[in-house]
């Protein structure tokens, strides 16, 4: 009687679990499966219990790319949410055309396509004469190699992703800043709170729970960061990473170790070792936001 | 009566619609043909059309579709397919990626359908070409298809300004390096920076090394790089960086600076010349292509490599590998060359009055004579991407001055070998 009641809602998911099982789950539980394999996709997997795992700890790349996507991370996310913050501030104080406007021309970059922001970029940073080393040229600086000097490459990079993720969050940010209720601002300026007073005592704390998923976001994305680096570098299945493997992170690393290498035995276990980091971040990024409102 | 009859027409009908389907279905084979994306394109898809269309004419009952895909899809989509049991039939690729796709199973071995064929038919390839898809005596993996060996386009214009008879190629590298430090006092950049990628660290090497000492040895799992020959390469590099634009020779950048007339020499293969054709066309480019001179007059340095065809193996390995030879064979080649104004490994093809007069293909057919293969040998074992990584690192360090030629050589011989034994 009670599975017949059910029978509709379990209709109802049901197209929803068979997409997930088949496409989501079966590829996590078999990539699993042949993390603990010597594999090359063609031949029969051969069970070598951690050695994949001890392989990839052990590598240098592995390490270079933890580091770099540390390093990454750490100024990437921030800057990221401040510079979106800061652009849905001022979206957020024009109205009608301009807001529009601005709007639509901060999100630009968003819908460019990966391939197309990066070929801008290159032509930005390139030696000599790219826009960049042209202007420094005008202030009589010398020219930077942006994408070869392994001292910058990082930071090029990191340039890159704030230009094209700001207009995603800003979007957030500034759908959330209209939801905060105007009342509290007028109560805060008769209290003779200044503007900036404003910001940081009524619309961050409003914001929170907004800025706690951009944050949960950006840092998701930024530890599957791929993309943006590969196109920069000009890399390809044999050669990734750039100079000195300056711009290589573990996506990187794992696509080459599985098509390049051939060893997706070892890509699988990559990609759990991946999927481990981002499920504690993510998991310590809750445990903290409900920490926090519990006090 | 009239009834009957109708239902006898009308079974006789399906019996026969159900007969010819069988029997169409019996004798049908789709094959997949995967090229790369330029050659899905415009004139060259236009070609490939009509390969396919004569083919399938003397072949009733085949049909074949043609996709297009980048370099790295193409790779990712055939070891895949080779893990999923979906590859296609007939497919390009690089030679320098055959070892991955031998790995996963995605090659068939064609040796004795080669053999099969008229001797007549063999012979008319470049026999260096045929060797690389050939690792062993009774193993062969690919037909040679289209190919390069290095070219040095020349900006006349730069080299005119410069004061440089423009009618004379440097024979040797001196003669070259001079022409670049004048290049460089009149205002211009006289290369790209050859120490950013990996072929053209290559095609300086091949000046200063013998093909011997190149590639990978894998039964020692050792390189091949010789420190004199490397360290010769690398002060090579160190001497012309202050001479270079700092981009590197893939660069768009670096197409442009030749464009307009800022870049004197860019060393590459033949794929930039339709874009030099067409600003020769509409802004007066005015360029050529010579041979990259060797350290004597005479040698040269340089690489080539080729795309190849190979067929998956499976129920479709005979009929594609037919077609693939088909492709490959003079005729077609002569016309692919006629198109495309572009080498191939098909040396009768090349041979031909019809072609032998182009000047891209006359001065491509004798660049591949001395050239270096990229990462010999061929169709053994996947070259780590270490391995690529450690020569550009080594090799950009040492220009920008951070080690000597000789420190750099003998620390990134060191580096090779442990990422091919690790």
């Amino acid at each position: 009687m009670l599975k017949r009641k059910y029978l509709p809602h379990y209709l109802m998911v049901a197209p929803f679990m068979v997409l997930f099982t088949v496409f989501f789950l079966y590829p996590i539980v078999s990539g699993f499966f042949y993390s603990f394999h010597k594999w090359n996709a063609a031949q029969p997997a051969v069970f070598i219990g951690l050695d994949n795992y001890r392989t990839i700890l052990g590598s240098r790349d592995f390490e270079k790319a933890m580091w770099n996507l540390a390093t990454y991370i750490v100024i990437t996310v921030p800057l990221g949410i401040g510079t979106a913050f800061g652009l849905a501030v001022l979206v957020d104080s024009f109205t009608g055309r301009w807001a529009a406007f601005f709007r639509s021309v901060f999100f630009l970059p968003v819908v460019l396509p990966a391939f197309l922001a990066a070929t801008i970029w290159r032509w930005i940073y390139t030696p000599n004469f790219g826009l960049l080393n042209m202007i420094f040229g005008w202030f009589g600086l010398p020219s930077v190699n942006f994408l070869n000097d392994t001292g910058v490459m990082l930071y090029s990079l990191i340039a890159v992703d704030v230009w094209v993720s700001a207009g995603f969050n800003m979007v957030i940010i500034l759908a959330g800043l209209k939801n905060i209720p105007q009342e509290l601002y007028e109560a805060a300026r008769l209290d003779g709170a200044t503007r900036f007073q404003q910001l940081i005592h009524v619309t961050i704390p409003m914001m929170s729970p907004v800025l706690f998923f951009v944050l949960t976001y950006g840092l998701i994305s930024a530890l599957q960061v791929f993309d943006v680096p590969w196109l920069l570098t000009g890399s390809s299945f044999s050669n990734y990473g750039g100079r000195r493997g300056a711009l290589l992170f573990p996506v990187m690393d794992m696509m080459g170790r599985g098509f390049g290498g051939v060893k997706f035995g070892e890509a699988a276990a990559y990609g759990f070792l991946l999927t481990i980091v981002i499920m504690t971040v993510t998991a310590g990024m809750f445990t903290i936001r409900a920490w926090r409102e519990r006090k | 009566m009239k009834m009957k009859t109708t239902l006898t027409n009308g079974v006789a009908a399906l019996a026969l619609a159900t007969g010819i389907g069988a029997a169409s279905q019996a004798g049908a084979q789709e094959l997949q043909y995967w090229v790369y994306s330029d050659f899905a394109q415009g004139d060259a898809l236009a070609l490939q059309q009509e390969f396919i269309a004569e083919f399938v004419k003397d072949h009733p009952g085949v049909s074949i579709t043609i996709t297009g895909k980048g370099d790295d899809d193409l790779t990712a989509g055939q070891v895949a397919g080779a893990a999923s049991g979906t590859l296609p039939d007939i497919f390009m690729n690089a030679t320098s990626v055959g070892a991955q796709l031998v790995s996963v199973g995605a090659l068939a071995n064609i040796h004795d359908q080669w053999m099969a064929m008229p001797q007549e038919y063999r012979d008319q390839f470049d026999a260096d070409a045929i060797a690389t898809c050939q690792p062993k005596p009774d193993e062969m993996y690919c037909i040679p298809y289209t190919g390069f060996g290095s070219l040095l386009f020349r900006n006349l214009t730069v080299l005119e300004k410069a004061g440089i008879d423009t009618s004379k190629a440097p024979a040797t590298w001196d003669e070259w390096f001079a022409q670049m430090q004048t290049i460089k006092e009149a205002g211009f950049y006289a290369m790209p920076d050859e120490s950013l990628v990996f072929n053209s660290i290559a095609a300086i090497y091949a000046m200063n090394g013998n093909p011997a000492e190149w590639g990978i040895d894998w039964d020692t799992k050792t390189t091949r790089i010789t420190p004199e020959a490397m360290a010769a390469t690398l002060q090579k590099f160190i001497d012309i960086k202050p001479l270079d634009s700092g981009t590197s020779r893939n660069d768009q950048a670096t197409k442009d600076l030749f464009i307009t007339n800022q870049l004197a020499y860019h060393e590459t293969g033949p794929w930039v010349d339709p874009t030099y054709r067409q600003a020769a066309a509409e802004s007066g480019l005015k360029y050529d292509f010579v041979l990259v001179p060797g350290l004597t007059e005479g040698s040269h340095g340089g690489i080539k490599s080729y795309e190849i065809i190979g067929v998956a193996p499976g129920p479709n390995q005979e009929i594609a590998f037919q077609f693939a030879a088909y492709v490959a064979e003079k005729n077609q080649m002569l016309r692919w060359a006629k198109l495309l104004s572009r080498y191939n490994a098909n040396a009768a093809a090349m041979a031909d009055p019809e072609v032998a007069s182009l000047p891209l293909i006359s001065v491509s057919v004798e660049a591949v004579k001395d050239a270096f293969d990229t990462q010999p040998p061929y169709f053994v074992q996947p070259v780590p991407s270490c391995y690529t990584s450690t020569v550009i690192d080594f090799a950009s360090a040492a220009a920008d001055g951070e080690m000597s030629a000789e420190e750099g050589a003998a620390e990134m011989i060191a580096e090779l070998n442990a990422c091919l034994q690790g």
